[in-house]
C-alpha cells in the first residue's frame, strides 16, 4: 500500500485514493516538429522503469485532485520526498 | 482396557456466559452450548470426539487443535446469516440454531467406505496419483478420484454482510495477550493513536489458560481490567474478534472483524457481518505470541490426541475438559504447567512423558510435588483405540520395554513455534536458533517491534518486560515523553525452551503423521528425500505437506526437522517454506464488500428521469441510466425504434442528452489552450459558433470527439461524448497543470449541472418558438452550429442547433431541476406536432444514416484523423496540438490503414463485428481486411447500412465485398457513410 501525504490538501491518501500518472520529468519535446521520429518516439514510448528511487507523477483524485511529483522507492514503495509542480517541496514528515 | 471416555463440561472457563445457553445441532443431532463457547468447545462439552475422515486414507479425526492451527475439526455450518461448506469448529463462534455437519466420510463419518482405503494404504505413498494416473493423461482418471475425496459441498450461497474501512494509526499492536496489553499500557497518554487488534472476544491471550497472577490476581482478570481502561480511553481503539490477515508494503495491513450474534432463547443467530480494515500503522508491535508444536510417534492422529495449548484454552478458556484422564507427552517444561492447570480443574494427569533424561525446573518440581507420575527420558510410541484413543504405549528413548498407559486425551508439547507469518509477508526470512528449537524473525522490518514469545523463547516476565521496553522507545522516537507507570507484580514459574525431540525413532514411519490434514507421513518425507525432493519448497509440493487449508501450521517445523535429519543437514540451513498474505482464509464477500451488483457502480439518473418512465422509458445502463426505447411508441423494441425513427423524420422527436459531457474552458488564454487539443483550428471560432472535431492521445491516436462551443471571447463549452465526460475533464487538469501550469485557464467539468434535451425533426423549429425563447430562430439568424442563450419560462435557457440525427436539430439545456419542467412543456406543446420521445437505439440508428461516427464504436485504439476522413482539417492546421507530431510518423501514413465508409447490403444483415473478407479468399478462415463497426436496418433506405473499418477503404467506393459473420457470408458494397441527406439540406432547414 503506497501512502501519500498530498502536499496541496495536506492529507495522507491512500493509493486507493490516488491516480498513479507514471513517470515524471518526460520532458516534451518542443518544437515536437523539431525532433526526428525516433526521439519523439522514445518520448512517446521509452520509459526507465526504475527499481529503487522512481520520480513518478502522482494525482490527489478523490481529494483535491491536484497533480503532484514523488520520489518513491519502487522496491519498499517508500516515499522520499514530495515535490509540486510550482517547484515548491515538501518532505513526508511521518517516516 | 479402560472404558472409552468423552469430553464435559468443567467449572470455570472465562470466555462463556453460562447464564446464555444455546442449542444447536451436530450430525443433526440437538446439542447444548454456552455463549462464548467456539463450535469446538461446545462439541467437545458434549462428548463429540470424532469430527471428520482424513483425506488421503479416511482416518478417524478429532479435534486437534483450539483455534485456526486445527487440521482437522473441518465442519459445514449453517447460521442464520448463511451457509459455508468448509470451517474450523474452532474459529466457529456458538450461535442460538447453528447447524453443523461433518463434511469428510461418506456414507457417514462414523462408518466410512473410504476407510477401507486403509487396508491399500502402503500403496498410496507421496506421488502416488501423478505416478499411478499418468497413461494416458490425468485427466481421464481425475473425475474419479476427486468425487471421494474433498471437504464439504458447495451450494450457492447469500454473501454475509460485510463493510470496509479505510483508517491510519500511530500504532498497531497485534496480539493482546500479556506484551501487547502492557505495550498499549505504556503508551497510554502519549497522544498516538493506538490499534490493538486480538483473534479472541476479549485481551488476555495465554493469560486465560495459565495459573499466571498479576498483582495478586488471576492474569485474566488482570488482562479484562487493562481492557476496561484501554477502552475508556480515546486514544486506544480495541479491535477484538480481528485478525490481522496481511502485512503489505509501507506497513498496510488488513484486518478482519467479525461481529459475532450469538442469538438466544430461540432467537438464531450467527456471523452477522465481517469488517475488512485498511489500516497504515507507522510502528507495529509484533504481540502474536507462539503455538504448541506437536510431537510426532505411531499412530499419533487418533481422536484425543491434541495439542497441549489447546487442552489448556478448552479448560481455562471454555470449561470444558476434552476427557477425564490426560496424558501429557512434552519434551519441555510448558507440558508440565499445562498438567498443573489440569490437576487444579479437577481432572486426572495419569503420567507426564517427558522426552529428557533428567528434567529441572520450577514446573517439574511442582508437577512432582503434586504428584503426577513422570517417566524421563521416555517417548510415546503408540497409541490404542479406535475412533477415540484409550491408552498410549510408552517406552524410553532410544528402546526398551512399553508400558501401556491409559488415557482418553494425549496433550502434546514438542516446544513453541513463533508467529511470525506477518513479518515474512513482508519479505524477513526466519532463521532457526538452535536453542530454543526455533524459527525466528533474525531482523524486522522497518518500524516494527517484535515482543513476548512472537519474538522467541520468552516468559511472561519477558513479556511484560518487552512491552514497556517498546512503548518506552515509542514514546521516545515519537517525542512524546517518558511515562512512569507501575510494573505489574507477576508471579508465574519460569520454565526453559525444549529439548530436540521431534520425532519418536521407534515404530513404523507409515502410521507417523506430520501433516494431519493432508495425510502427510514420515514414510513419505522419506520417499521424497529418496527421490531428491530435498529442497523443503519441492518437499511440500510432491508431499502436499502444509498444503492444507490449515497451512500446515503444526506440521510445517516437524517436516523441516525430519528433513533435516533426514538429509544430514541443520534445520536452518533447510530453511522455510515461505508464507504469504492471507494469514488465514477470508470470505470474498469481505473483500468484494458491497462492490457488487448496483452498488458496484451507482447507477446515475438524468434529471428528468421520471418524466421518462411517465413515458413508457425501457433503460439501459450505457454509465447512466437512459431510455432505450419507449413502450409507448410500439410494443417491441424494433416497433418502437423504427416509430421513434419516422417521429424525427418526419415530424419532431424529443431525446434526453443531458449525459453528454460538459466542460466550461474559461480564462484568456482558454482559446490557445483548447487549440492545443483539437485537430482543428479553434483560434477562430467566434462567440456563438459550434464547431465538431476530435482530440487525439499524444500517440495520434482518436480520442475523443465532440463540439467545441464559443460562449464568449475566452468563455468555451466543450462537449466531449457522454462516455468520456470526466476523462476529457481530467485529460485537461493534467495538461493544464503538469505542462502549461503558465496558461491563464480555468477548468469546470459541469455536466450533471444542465438537463439537456434535443428536439429533432423538420418541426423542431416550430416547437422551440412554442416556448417564446425570445431569439430569432430563423436559419439565417440562427444557423446550423450555432449558439443562442434565452430564458424560458423565466429559466436560463442556452440553445445550441447542432445535428446528431441529420435533421433540423436543436439542443436546449437548463439548470438540471429544470430538466423535468422542460421535458413536460416539450412534450405538450409538441403533441400537436407528432412529437415522440426517442430513445438510445432509434437516436444511434438515425446517426448512423447520417454516416456521424461514434467514438468507441466506429473508431478503435488505432484510429487517426486521417482514417475518418479528417486528414484535410489536420493538414489545414499549422498550429501545434496533441498528437500531431505522431501523424508524420510512419505507420500514420502507411497504405494498409482500415478507413471509415460505409457498406449498404441488398437482401443481406449486416452486424457489428463482421470481418471484411479479403478479395481472394475463397472461404473462412483466412486473411480479413477490416470489420463492420455500426449496423442496423435503416428505414429511410430500406436495407441494411453500416460503417466499417476497412483497408484503403476509401480507393475502394463501389466495391463488393464478402464478410464473413457467424459461420455466414454476406456480400455487401462500399460507399460514403453518409447514407442520408449528403448535400446536408435538411440540417441546415
Ligand atoms: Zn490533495
Amino acid at each position: 500500500m503506497i501512502v501519500i501525504r498530498c502536499p496541496y490538501c495536506d492529507e495522507l491518501r491512500h493509493e486507493e485514493e490516488l491516480e498513479y500518472g507514471g513517470e515524471a520529468e518526460i520532458v516534451r519535446p518542443a518544437p515536437p516538429e523539431s525532433v526526428s521520429d525516433e526521439e519523439w518516439a522514445a518520448y512517446l514510448y521509452m520509459r526507465t522503469n526504475t527499481k529503487g528511487h522512481h520520480h513518478e507523477q502522482w494525482c490527489c483524485r478523490a481529494g483535491c485532485g491536484q497533480w503532484f511529483k514523488v520520489v518513491r522507492d519502487t522496491v519498499s514503495h517508500e516515499v522520499h520526498e514530495i515535490l509540486r509542480f510550482d517547484g515548491t517541496f515538501s518532505h513526508p514528515t511521518e517516516e | 482396557m479402560a472404558a472409552r471416555e468423552t469430553g464435559f463440561r468443567l467449572d470455570g472457563g472465562c470466555l462463556i456466559e453460562r447464564s446464555k445457553p444455546l442449542q444447536f445441532r451436530f450430525n443433526g443431532k440437538p446439542m447444548l452450548g454456552f455463549k462464548g463457547d467456539t463450535l469446538s468447545s461446545a462439541l467437545l462439552a458434549n462428548g463429540v470426539g470424532l469430527l471428520g475422515r482424513s483425506f488421503k486414507y479416511h482416518r478417524p479425526r478429532g479435534i486437534y487443535g483450539a483455534g485456526l492451527e486445527d487440521p482437522n475439526a473441518m465442519v459445514a455450518v449453517r447460521d442464520a446469516y448463511g451457509y459455508e461448506p468448509a470451517l474450523r469448529a474452532g474459529q466457529v463462534r456458538l450461535a442460538e440454531g447453528l447447524d453443523a455437519h461433518t463434511v469428510t466420510g461418506w456414507p457417514s463419518v462414523d462408518f466410512d467406505i473410504g476407510a477401507l482405503a486403509q487396508l491399500g494404504m502402503r500403496f498410496m505413498k507421496a506421488g502416488f496419483y501423478y505416478k499411478t494416473f499418468m497413461w494416458p493423461t490425468w485427466g481421464l482418471y481425475e473425475p474419479y478420484i476427486r468425487k471421494p475425496t474433498g471437504f464439504g459441498s458447495a451450494e450457492p450461497v447469500k454473501p454475509r454482510h460485510s463493510e470496509q474501512r479505510h483508517d491510519i494509526c500511530d500504532v498497531l499492536i497485534i496480539g493482546g495477550g500479556v506484551a501487547g496489553i502492557t505495550a498499549a499500557c505504556g503508551l497510554l497518554g502519549a497522544g498516538l493513536k493506538v490499534v490493538l487488534a486480538d483473534e479472541q472476544p476479549r485481551l488476555g491471550g495465554a493469560l486465560m489458560r495459565e495459573g499466571v497472577t498479576i498483582n495478586g490476581r488471576p492474569g485474566a482478570e488482570w488482562a479484562v481490567e487493562q481492557q476496561a481502561v484501554f477502552e475508556a480511553a480515546d486514544e486506544i481503539d480495541v479491535l477484538t474478534d480481528t485478525v490481522v490477515t496481511g502485512a503489505y508494503e509501507g506497513n498496510f495491513f488488513t484486518l478482519l472483524q467479525s461481529d459475532h450474534d450469538a442469538g438466544g432463547a430461540g432467537q438464531a443467530g450467527g456471523l452477522r457481518s465481517e469488517r475488512l480494515w485498511k489500516l497504515h500503522a507507522r510502528y507495529v508491535v509484533l504481540a502474536t505470541g507462539s503455538l504448541d508444536r506437536p510431537l510426532v510417534f505411531e499412530d499419533n492422529d487418533r481422536p484425543g490426541v491434541m495439542l497441549s495449548s489447546a487442552v489448556g484454552r478448552f479448560v481455562g478458556e471454555y470449561g470444558v475438559a476434552p476427557g477425564r484422564t490426560v496424558g501429557i507427552f512434552t519434551n519441555n517444561d510448558s507440558g508440565h504447567l499445562t498438567a498443573l492447570s489440569l490437576l487444579q480443574a479437577g481432572l486426572h494427569v495419569s503420567a507426564i512423558i517427558d522426552t529428557r533424561l533428567a528434567p529441572e525446573s520450577p514446573g517439574v518440581e511442582a508437577t512432582a510435588a503434586a504428584g503426577i507420575r513422570r517417566l524421563s527420558g521416555a517417548e510415546v510410541v503408540g497409541t490404542s483405540g479406535y475412533k477415540g484413543l484409550r491408552s498410549i504405549d510408552v517406552a524410553p528413548v532410544g528402546g526398551g520395554a512399553a508400558e501401556r498407559i491409559d488415557c482418553s486425551v494425549l496433550a502434546l508439547s514438542g516446544g513453541r513455534t513463533p508467529l511470525i507469518h506477518l513479518a515474512t509477508h513482508l519479505g524477513v526470512k526466519p532463521v532457526f536458533n538452535p536453542e530454543s528449537g526455533e524459527f525466528i524473525c533474525p531482523y524486522v522490518p522497518d518500524g516494527w517491534h517484535i515482543v513476548g514469545d512472537a519474538g522467541g523463547f520468552s516468559s511472561f516476565a519477558k513479556a511484560i518486560n518487552d512491552g514497556l521496553e517498546v512503548s518506552a522507545v515509542i514514546r521516545t522516537t515519537t517525542g512524546a515523553g517518558p511515562f512512569s507507570w507501575d510494573v505489574p507484580k507477576l508471579s508465574a514459574l519460569e520454565s526453559a525452551p525444549s529439548a530436540a525431540f521431534w520425532k519418536s525413532n521407534a515404530g513404523n514411519p507409515a502410521r507417523m503423521w506430520v501433516d494431519l490434514q493432508n495425510d502427510v507421513t514420515v514414510a513419505d518425507i522419506e520417499l521424497a528425500v529418496r527421490e531428491g525432493y530435498v529442497s523443503v519448497e519441492h518437499l511440500k509440493r510432491y508431499t502436499t505437506l502444509g498444503m492444507g487449508t490449515d497451512q500446515g501450521r503444526t506440521s510445517n517445523i516437524n517436516g523441516l526437522a525430519i528433513l533435516a535429519g533426514l538429509t544430514g543437514r541443520d534445520i536452518g540451513d533447510v530453511g522455510t517454506t515461505t508464507f504469504r498474505p492471507p494469514y488465514t482464509a477470508v470470505r470474498l464477500s469481505a473483500i468484494a464488500h458491497i462492490r457488487q451488483n448496483d452498488i458496484y457502480r451507482p447507477r446515475r439518473r438524468m434529471p428528468a428521469h421520471d418524466a421518462h418512465i411517465a413515458g413508457g422509458a425501457v433503460f439501459e445502463d450505457f454509465g447512466w441510466q437512459r431510455p432505450d426505447w419507449y413502450h409507448a411508441n410500439g410494443a417491441d423494441r424494433e416497433t418502437a425504434v423504427a416509430a421513434e425513427m419516422v417521429a424525427v423524420r418526419g415530424a419532431v422527436g424529443l431525446f434526453d442528452g443531458s449525459p453528454l459531457g460538459k466542460i466550461e474552458v474559461t480564462g484568456p488564454d482558454a482559446a490557445t489552450f483548447l487549440d492545443r487539443f483539437y485537430v482543428s483550428n479553434i483560434m477562430t471560432l467566434k462567440p456563438g459558433r459550434i464547431r465538431y472535431s476530435v482530440m487525439l492521445k499524444e500517440d495520434g491516436v482518436i480520442f475523443d470527439d465532440g463540439v467545441l462551443t464559443c460562449i464568449d471571447e475566452g468563455y468555451y463549452l466543450a462537449g466531449p461524448s457522454s462516455g468520456n465526460a470526466e476523462m476529457v475533464a481530467s485529460w485537461f487538469e493534467r495538461w493544464r497543470q503538469t505542462e502549461w501550469p503558465a496558461l491563464e485557464v480555468g477548468i469546470a467539468p459541469v455536466t450533471s449541472n444542465w438537463a439537456s434535451v434535443a428536439i429533432a425533426g423538420p418541426r423542431a423549429r416550430e416547437l422551440l418558438a412554442k416556448l417564446n425563447p425570445g431569439v430569432d430562430l430563423s436559419s439565417t439568424a440562427f444557423p446550423h452550429m450555432s449558439y443562442r442563450e434565452c430564458r424560458l419560462g423565466g429559466v436560463a435557457a442556452r440553445i445550441s442547433r447542432v445535428s446528431f440525427t441529420g435533421e433540423l436539430q436543436y439542443e436546449i439545456s437548463v439548470p438540471a431541476r429544470y430538466g423535468h419542467d422542460l421535458v413536460d412543456q416539450l412534450m405538450g406543446e409538441g403533441e400537436a406536432l407528432g412529437i415522440q420521445m426517442v430513445g438510445m437505439e432509434a437516436w444511434l440508428r438515425l446517426r448512423l444514416e447520417k454516416g456521424y461516427l461514434h467514438v468507441g464504436s466506429d473508431t478503435n485504439g488505432r484510429t487517426t484523423p486521417g482514417d475518418i476522413g479528417m486528414g484535410g482539417i489536420v493538414e489545414r492546421k499549422i498550429a501545434d496540438f496533441i498528437g500531431k507530431r505522431s501523424l508524420s510518423l510512419a505507420f500514420s501514413g502507411s497504405d494498409e490503414r482500415e478507413e471509415l465508409v460505409g457498406l449498404h447490403a441488398g437482401q443481406g444483415r449486416l452486424a457489428p463485428g463482421g470481418r471484411i473478407m479479403a478479395p481472394d479468399a475463397v472461404s473462412a478462415p483466412c486473411v480479413t481486411e477490416g470489420y463492420i463497426t455500426s449496423a442496423c436496418y435503416s428505414p429511410s433506405l430500406g436495407k441494411d447500412i453500416g460503417l466499417a473499418l476497412i483497408e484503403r477503404g476509401r480507393s475502394r467506393m463501389g466495391e463488393t465485398v464478402r464478410i464473413y459473420d457467424n459461420g455466414g457470408v454476406v456480400e455487401a458494397e462500399i460507399c460514403s457513410p453518409v447514407f442520408y441527406d449528403p448535400d446536408n439540406e435538411r440540417l441546415r432547414a
